[in-house]
């Protein structure tokens, strides 16, 4: 458990960590490339075919239970 | 064929399908991004030709890297719940089948919503004819999908649990 927390926190300090450590005289123009406005626009862009693959697996993962919980269109579909 | 209705094959299916998607997501991060250098993940919207674009697109490179590192970890979750169950026959075709999916499916999604619809980048960014790298690594992606499905196909025919299967 204290493992599990640790890394959780981990992951949170560097998802939400103020700034990318670029050397001084670029940062500045680094952080102000990375978080324009389009930063949310290029997130869920970026991430929409992780988000694909990672709904097919767990549907997959899931598929015979999901199954039982449909109703059975005929008893011959086996 | 007959299968039997008291095994379940789709959870280490989908393990499978994870690894295969995440691994797949690091081959085209360390290979294609890092050591050949042919495209980063925005490198069509932001060309990485100044230090700062390119500082820039190694941080959307990072993000995409972290997500294929999700799709592994849940993987490898998948993979030790479907070797806890008794109804999953634990075969070696079927998971590998499920990678080479796995893998295939990542090529064709990714090569369809980032090289296709959103031109997000190209495969091979620095030449002036982008599409026959973008349907290669398409068709590379079917051939892989093609090659699992016969491998899951062919693991139809294992049943033996974990446990029985290495004995």
């Amino acid at each position: 458990m204290r493992l599990v927390s640790a890394w959780i926190l981990f992951c949170w300090l560097c998802l939400n960590a103020p700034q990318a450590w670029a050397c001084q005289v670029c940062r500045p123009r680094v952080q102000a490339a990375i978080h324009a406005p389009g930063y949310t626009a290029n997130l869920g862009l970026l991430l929409l075919p992780v988000g694909v693959l990672l709904l097919v697996g767990l549907g997959v993962f899931f598929a015979s239970d999901i199954r039982q919980r449909l109703p059975r269109a005929s008893s011959h579909d086996d | 064929m007959m299968t039997n209705p008291t095994l379940h094959r789709t959870p280490l299916l989908a393990a499978g399908i994870l690894l295969g998607a995440g691994l797949g997501g690091f081959v085209d991060g360390i290979v294609l991004h890092q050591i050949l250098q042919w495209h980063n993940m925005l490198s069509s919207k932001l060309p990485p030709d100044t230090l700062v674009a390119a500082k820039v697109n190694m941080y959307w490179d990072g993000v995409f890297h972290a997500g294929v590192w999700v799709l592994t970890a849940l993987g490898l979750r998948l993979l030790w719940a479907a070797g806890c169950r008794p109804d999953v026959p634990w075969s070696g075709r079927t998971l590998l089948g499920g990678l080479l999916l796995g893998w295939g499916l990542f090529n064709v999604v990714e090569g369809i919503i980032d090289h296709m619809v959103l031109g997000l980048h190209h495969v091979h960014e620095y030449t002036a004819q982008k599409l026959p790298w973008d349907l290669a690594f398409l068709a590379f992606g079917a051939l892989l999908l093609l090659a699992g499905w016969a491998l899951v196909r062919a693991g139809r025919h294992d049943t033996a649990v974990r446990g029985a299967a290495v004995r």
